[in-house]
């Protein structure tokens, strides 16, 4: 089956680790893994600040880039959630709008995309550690993360109190209330770490970056191993290795 | 809306910012929110055919909305006919000047009040307390923030910033209780409160409350409690007025059912709460109790105006069950009272927004880390993020954020996007330099200070590129 891949912007620049676990988990698995040329971000971060202009000349970029038919493949929760978004930019009736339900139709978050794979979930992959998930309020109660972490053999899959409390980021939020961020951040990473696990886990990349980088800045990450993406804990089960290194050196 | 406290909306981010750092208070509302899901969650695992209860209770919601002005006429001729005399206010001052009006009319002394946003979103305490009357809020949890100075910080638990000892300190002072110590019981408190209270029961000229819902068809005022000082407060003093924003009339009596049978359960986890009073009319003249005079006071208030828009009217779908507040993150740490108005929380962000001015509310629809927790607990379906992104827009109006503005030009020109993160990444790959660059906001400092970023690495694009030549050559 071959795919499109959907490489959000802060995993292409910063978090580059995650989008090549991706390619390794789905090249193992049968997939022939297209990276469209040209990708640049998904028009969240406008929409979400409220210049639905820009944001529609975002997603129009986006409907170019991935104009041919076929799946997408998005390792990141709110990119696909955006993604899905994009038929409300444009007026019903439109040339445009009928593209963006299009796409919207054959986008899939990875770990959904890869639980719809033939024999998921259980792929024989095998890791053994204890593994504290956030689920992410950005994968909108998508248990997938979930199913695929509970195949892995060895893997003790560990939830914190509020599994789907929101860590704290959401993008400009941050900045404008930093306080208020940390806050929901320390309480989310505190909650994690009372789990006492070998692993943070996370489907969604700017989660994975907000916690991880607060508890390594405060020294509470031990080995740079600690936080991955689900792609990159298939990784390891599956190929043994961490194609692309871990998060942080 | 008028702002009863030092606190305003304009200020939200610094009032948010301080009390996301008052320990005492998050400790406070961690236990109180906690303490609302649990009981909520429980109340609602065991609500046989939920979401048909839920869906009802909707429709009855956007039949309101839907068929209003018709609905508010039709209450207007059904409460006349069972004898309330009906008011229109169009906004807080017009409210302000009828029951202020209805109090000296009747020469009120002594007013004793149950609890209502909507007297606090007209402020109309001190305009009551102007004509020289005593004014007693008679929920314990307004009799406590009225004791203190203070506005309510939540929509059914105005005192839950407060602690036990909190308000044990505040009777000792103000209750003239010296002996009061700091473990007293709550219904040690309650009882003292009540005795306090009972005697401005008996001595009250007029009864002010809110309304939960009005029933057109009947013409009936809907009134839901714990403590039954509200009903006290609509039978003991020889008046009563209840004011109503427009949105809280409902068409038929059974529509009433329908939300009764959802609103307890998802604010208190209650199959119904202790006191449903339903008002129709001033006491006949064969009844034993009852106010000899019932005023229904209408308010608008900025609410038509909200009516109009096809996407924002949705938030005046909400009944005020007040479980959005206790469900998210945001107001679990900073509390009701750095909203800086009477409405806080997710759907008090909305409303705020949508009734203030709005040079006073830019930030509010900012104050939301979109994680949609209000969305999934709304029992009538409301959709906050999708709302507060409407807003966002509307406070953007073509002047895009900073951030968002520069990101959105990058991303949609590739060339432009890759040499501005290859110039970074040239410069500074750790990413130490960002919080210095002249014009970001403050918060980019802080944000660093406390994570360290992940710093700008060779591109996922390139890697890939670099590894599959490698395959192919190997
Ligand atoms: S918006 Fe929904 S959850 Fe929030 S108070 Fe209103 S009805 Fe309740």
């Amino acid at each position: 089956m071959r795919i499109q891949l959907m490489i959000p912007c802060l995993v292409e620049d910063c978090l580059p680790e995650i989008g090549l676990a991706a390619v390794s988990v789905l090249e193992r698995l049968g997939c022939a893994v297209d990276h469209p040329q040209g990708q640049t971000c998904c028009g969240q971060m406008a929409f979400k600040t409220g210049d639905v202009a820009g944001a529609r000349a975002q997603a129009l970029h986006s409907l170019e880039i991935f104009a041919d038919t076929g799946a997408v493949v998005c390792p990141s929760g709110s990119c696909t959630k955006m993604l899905r978004t994009y038929p409300q930019l444009f007026e019903p009736g439109t040339r445009d709008h009928a593209r963006a339900v299009e796409l919207a139709g054959r986008v899939s978050e990875f770990c959904e995309f890869v639980l719809a794979l033939p024999g998921a979930p259980d792929f024989g992959g095998e890791l053994k550690a204890r593994a504290a998930l956030h689920r992410s309020c950005q994968l909108d109660g998508s248990d997938a993360p979930q199913r695929l972490l509970s195949a892995v053999r060895g893997l003790t899959l560990l939830e914190p109190e509020r599994p789907e409390r929101c860590c704290g980021f959401g993008g400009l939020f941050s900045l404008q209330f930093p306080a208020v961020s940390e806050s929901l951040l320390e309480d989310k990473a505190s909650e994690l770490l009372a789990l006492d696990p070998d692993l943070l886990v996370s489907a969604e990349p700017s989660c994975l970056m907000n916690i991880s980088g607060y508890l390594s800045r405060n020294g509470r990450m031990t080995g740079p191993g600690r936080a991955l993406h689900v792609a990159q804990v298939l990784d390891l089960a599956l190929n043994g290795a961490l194609t692309g290194g871990a998060l942080w050196s | 809306m008028v702002l009863t406290s030092t606190f305003t909306p304009r200020n939200f981010r610094e009032q948010s910012e301080r009390a996301s750092h008052d320990a005492t208070l998050r400790a406070v509302l961690d236990h109180a929110t906690r303490y609302f899901m649990g009981k909520r969650g429980a109340a609602l695992e065991a609500f046989a055919d939920r979401d048909t209860h839920f869906a009802r209770a909707r429709s009855a919601r956007l039949t309101a909305l839907s068929r209003l002005p018709d609905l508010l006429e039709q209450l207007e001729r059904s409460a006349s006919a069972a004898g309330t005399k009906v008011h229109w206010a169009a906004d807080a001052a017009e409210g302000r000047a009828i029951v202020t009006g209805i109090a000296k009319g009747c020469g009120a002394k002594v007013v004793v009040k149950g609890k209502s946003m909507v007297t606090e979103e007209i402020a109309l305490n001190p305009a009551l307390e102007a004509t020289g009357a005593e004014v007693w809020e008679t929920d314990l949890g307004e009799f406590i923030v009225q004791l203190a100075g203070e506005p309510p910080s939540h929509i059914i638990a105005p005192c839950i910033h407060k602690s036990r000892a909190d308000v044990a300190a505040l009777f000792r002072e103000k209750l003239g209780l010296a002996d009061l110590s700091d473990s007293a019981s709550i219904p040690e408190l309650t009882l003292l409160a009540r005795r306090a209270l009972r005697e401005k029961f008996l001595a009250a000229d007029l009864g002010v409350t809110g309304v939960n819902m009005a029933v057109a068809e009947s013409g009936s005022v809907i009134l839901v409690e714990n403590e039954g000082n509200i009903r006290m407060s609509t039978t003991c003093p020889p008046v009563h007025v209840a004011v109503m924003s427009l949105e809280k009339v409902v068409a038929t009596l059974e529509d009433a059912a329908d939300l009764l049978r959802v609103l307890p359960r998802s604010a208190t986890g209650q199959k119904m709460s202790s006191y449903v009073s339903v008002l129709t009319g001033p006491r006949r003249a064969d009844e034993l109790d009852g106010a000899r005079e019932a005023h229904l006071v209408i308010l608008d208030n900025g609410r038509s105006e909200v009516l109009a828009d096809p996407v924002l009217r949705e938030a005046l779908l909400c009944f005020r069950c007040g479980a959005c507040l206790n469900s998210c993150p945001v107001y679990q740490t900073i509390g009701g009272h750095a909203y800086g108005s009477v409405y806080s929380g997710p759907i008090g962000a909305l409303l705020s927004s949508l009734l203030l001015p709005a040079e006073d509310t830019r930030d509010l629809p900012f104050g939301c880390t979109m994680c949609g927790a209000c969305k999934k607990t709304c029992p009538l379906g409301i959709d906050h993020p999708n709302l507060m992104l409407r807003l966002r827009e509307r406070v953007c109006a073509g002047k895009p954020h900073f951030i968002g503005a520069a990101h959105a030009f990058l991303a949609s020109h590739p060339l432009a996007y890759r040499l501005a993160v290859g110039a970074a990444r040239a410069v500074d790959p750790r990413l130490d330099l960002l919080p210095r660059l002249p014009g970001l906001p403050s918060g980019l400092a802080s944000f660093v200070e406390s994570r360290q970023p992940p710093g700008l690495k060779s591109s996922f694009s390139a890697q890939l590129r670099a590894g599959r030549k490698k395959q192919g050559g190997a």
